[in-house]
């Protein structure tokens, strides 16, 4: 009783206090969050309305055309379009998912269930999470090295044969590439995720005679799964989005006969191009051509709504995860 | 269960996005066009084109280098593609100097070109047993233009150009202010105290790289300058627009592609001076010939050895000589070879 007295009066105290002097500083931070927040959402809001008025001349009167079309010589032309840079941004988005996720999963479980703790996990977690910082350009570079050319360290130690299994610089290569540039943040991601499963599931387990591997595969797996699926689509997203690799590894920026069905899996080892490599190539073009600006807008748009599917994709899998697990 | 679940979920996802992809794609399997047609099916497409493709011939291509020679080379694939629609060609254009350096190492068949070959790589090619045919294929001009209405300036020499638009101009707004400059390179230094309004094309387009690279960089190299234009002028990707900058101002100065400014109302194309030959005329003729000094010639180098080796990519670069000369280069914006020249060229691949 003579505790609620005492809060009441606190609360009392508290409500006195502010009303003799009026919180300035507070009101002026929230007005300032609030207009950060105005800010960001203002600049998204402007990039996305011009640039599809940039590209609505395409978009409007021939979409459809526009997917179906590859790169050509000239903005007037029929056959223009994005179909090729659709495609090997996907299948980079398949090979990343395919090959970052098992692996970067897997590194993840490794380092907080079985990994002993020591100096050295730790030195571990600290260079996996530089390496999430290091700029694109430089994993362009190791993708050149290790999956494009036959170089010379690579070959030292024995990884020469990636070259002429990747087929140079081909689809494979990209992916590869931004499967090994995206790693580090599908093992963080899921590492979080890992962590985050209650320690009464485990021991649970445990007590029901569970082993180990059966533990990780009946409760940490199903539990950690919504994290580590959004932080695999999120990674999925950012390496459909990179140019600069891509660049480096020898995806293709003039044009490409070959345009092969996205189920054609003998493309893998071909020349490829990407989405961000079109936009790059367009925006440089429309100097000669000024029809290329429109061009590269309506592709921008296209990678948007892409990487947006799968943004929304990685919510949709969050959120229904999330109440089987409730 | 829920791990099983899982995996379906997993599935679903990839299936997902195979059936996005599908469904963009989804018109593709009847369409006849060139591009859905792999390597692996020969002959097994039915077609509905006027002429019936070619799809005997086959082989790949691969043809890197300069970005300006990019869209020629990409506009003679369009229309090979629509005759021999099996041989699968790729173009890029990372630059000259990274083109000759995959040509040199045995990677491309051709390269694109916006300068001869030089020393260094020709030694290159040659260490690596490359045998080559260099081609003009033809020619990236400049045009150079200020108001129909101005007779106060006839000819501009290279010295003036500079002064003018080059780093050293930035802030000037007279054309006169630009004579100390041009004196101290060897210009005349006569131009008239005039206001000067600058039109161009902007950073991103090549012709800015081309004006750049012919009248700035050996002056601004020397001078100890940026290897640019003074910032402050009015650029635009689009022609039209600096066209129109032009006309819009009596004494206006600026420059675009010599197959527009060629083109163009409402303008003079002002006669250039290098410094050593005197001042020429913009002429399609002076140009085809190499006269008129703000030109460059543009090439395609073919690897000879693979040419011989791969009937797709000799085949190419016959149609390159023929359709190539006659219509891609105009096509895609640049300035034809005379007709003489034409056959030089035809003549050099031939042998």
């Amino acid at each position: 009783m003579a505790l609620t007295t005492i809060g009441t009066a606190a609360r009392q105290g508290t409500t006195a206090f502010t009303r003799q002097r009026r919180d300035f500083a507070g009101g002026l931070f929230k007005a300032v969050i609030l207009l950060s927040l105005i800010v960001s959402l203002a600049v998204l809001a402007v990039l996305i309305v011009d640039t599809v008025a940039d590209g609505w001349a395409q978009l409007s009167t021939r979409a459809w055309d526009f997917l179906n079309g590859s790169l050509r010589s000239r903005s007037i032309d029929d056959k223009l379009g994005v179909k090729q840079g659709l495609y090997g941004s996907l299948w980079i988005g398949i090979i990343v998912a395919v090959t970052a996720f098992p692996v970067g999963v897997g590194a993840a479980v490794y380092l907080e269930e079985y990994a002993p703790k020591s100096r050295w996990s730790a030195i571990i977690e600290l260079v996996i999470r530089n390496l999430a910082g290091v700029p694109s350009v430089v994993y362009g570079l190791l993708g050149l090295f290790l999956f494009v050319e036959r170089s010379t360290i690579f070959g030292f130690l024995g990884l020469g044969w990636l070259a002429d299994a990747t087929g140079g610089r081909s689809v494979l290569s990209a992916g590869l590439t931004l499967a090994v540039l995206v790693l580090p943040i599908v093992i963080i991601t899921a590492q979080e995720a890992v962590r985050a499963v209650p320690t009464g599931l485990k021991e649970g387990a445990y007590g029901l005679g569970a082993t180990k591997s059966e533990m990780v595969r009946t409760q940490i797996l199903p539990y950690a799964a919504p994290g580590i699926l959004t932080g695999t689509l999120l990674a999925m997203s950012r390496a459909i989005g990179e140019a600069a690799p891509l660049i480096l590894v020898g995806a293709i920026s003039g044009g490409l006969t070959r345009n092969p069905a996205v189920w054609d899996t003998s493309g893998l080892r071909e020349k490829f191009t990407a989405l961000p490599i079109i936009i790059v190539e367009w925006v440089s073009e429309r100097g000669r051509d000024p029809g290329f600006a429109t061009a590269a807008a309506a592709a921008i748009v296209v990678l948007l709504v892409l990487v947006l599917l799968m943004n929304m994709t990685a919510i949709l899998l969050r959120n229904r995860f999330e109440k089987k697990r409730g | 269960m829920r791990q099983s679940r899982n995996v379906v979920w997993l599935s679903a996802i990839l299936l997902s996005l195979a059936l996005v992809a599908s469904a963009c794609g989804g018109g593709d399997s009847d369409s006849p066009s060139s591009e859905s047609s792999g390597s692996s099916s020969p002959g097994s497409e039915s077609s509905d084109m006027d002429d019936p493709p070619d799809t005997d011939l086959s082989g790949e291509i691969f043809i890197s280098g300069s970005s300006t020679v990019e869209p020629i080379s990409l506009r003679v694939q369009e229309l090979f593609n629509d005759i021999h629609p099996n041989v699968l060609i790729a173009v890029d254009g990372p630059g000259t100097g990274d083109g000759f350096a995959l040509f040199c190492s045995g990677e491309t068949d051709i390269s694109d070109a916006s300068r001869a070959i030089k020393d260094s790589e020709a030694d290159q090619c040659a260490a690596n047993g490359i045998n080559y045919v260099e081609l003009q294929v033809g020619i990236d001009g400049l045009g150079v233009m200020t108001n129909a209405a101005n007779d106060a300036v006839e000819c501009v020499s290279f010295a003036d150009l500079y002064a003018l638009t080059g780093p050293e101009a930035t802030g000037i707004g007279s054309w006169a202010d630009a004579n100390a400059v041009s004196a101290e390179l060897g210009g005349a230094g006569n131009l008239p105290d005039l206001p000067l309004d600058i039109f161009g094309p902007g950073e991103e387009s090549g012709t800015f790289d081309t004006y750049v690279e012919l009248v700035i960089e050996h002056p601004a190299e020397e001078r100890g300058q940026d290897p640019t234009t003074r910032p402050d002028y009015s650029p635009s990707g689009d022609d039209n627009v600096i066209l129109r900058g032009i006309t819009g101002s009596d004494t206006s100065l600026g420059w675009v592609g010599f197959a527009f400014a060629n083109n163009a109302q409402g303008v003079k194309l002002l006669d250039v001076d290098d410094g050593e030959s005197g001042c020429v005329g913009a002429t399609p003729a002076t140009i085809a010939s190499g006269e008129y000094p703000l030109s460059r010639p543009l090439f395609i180098y073919v690897n000879s050895d693979k040419a011989a080796a791969n009937p797709g990519l000799d085949a190419y670069v016959d149609y390159y000589m023929g359709e190539g000369l006659d219509r891609a280069v105009a096509e895609v914006g640049y300035v034809e070879l005379t007709e003489a020249a034409k056959s030089e060229v035809r003549a050099a691949w031939a042998r």
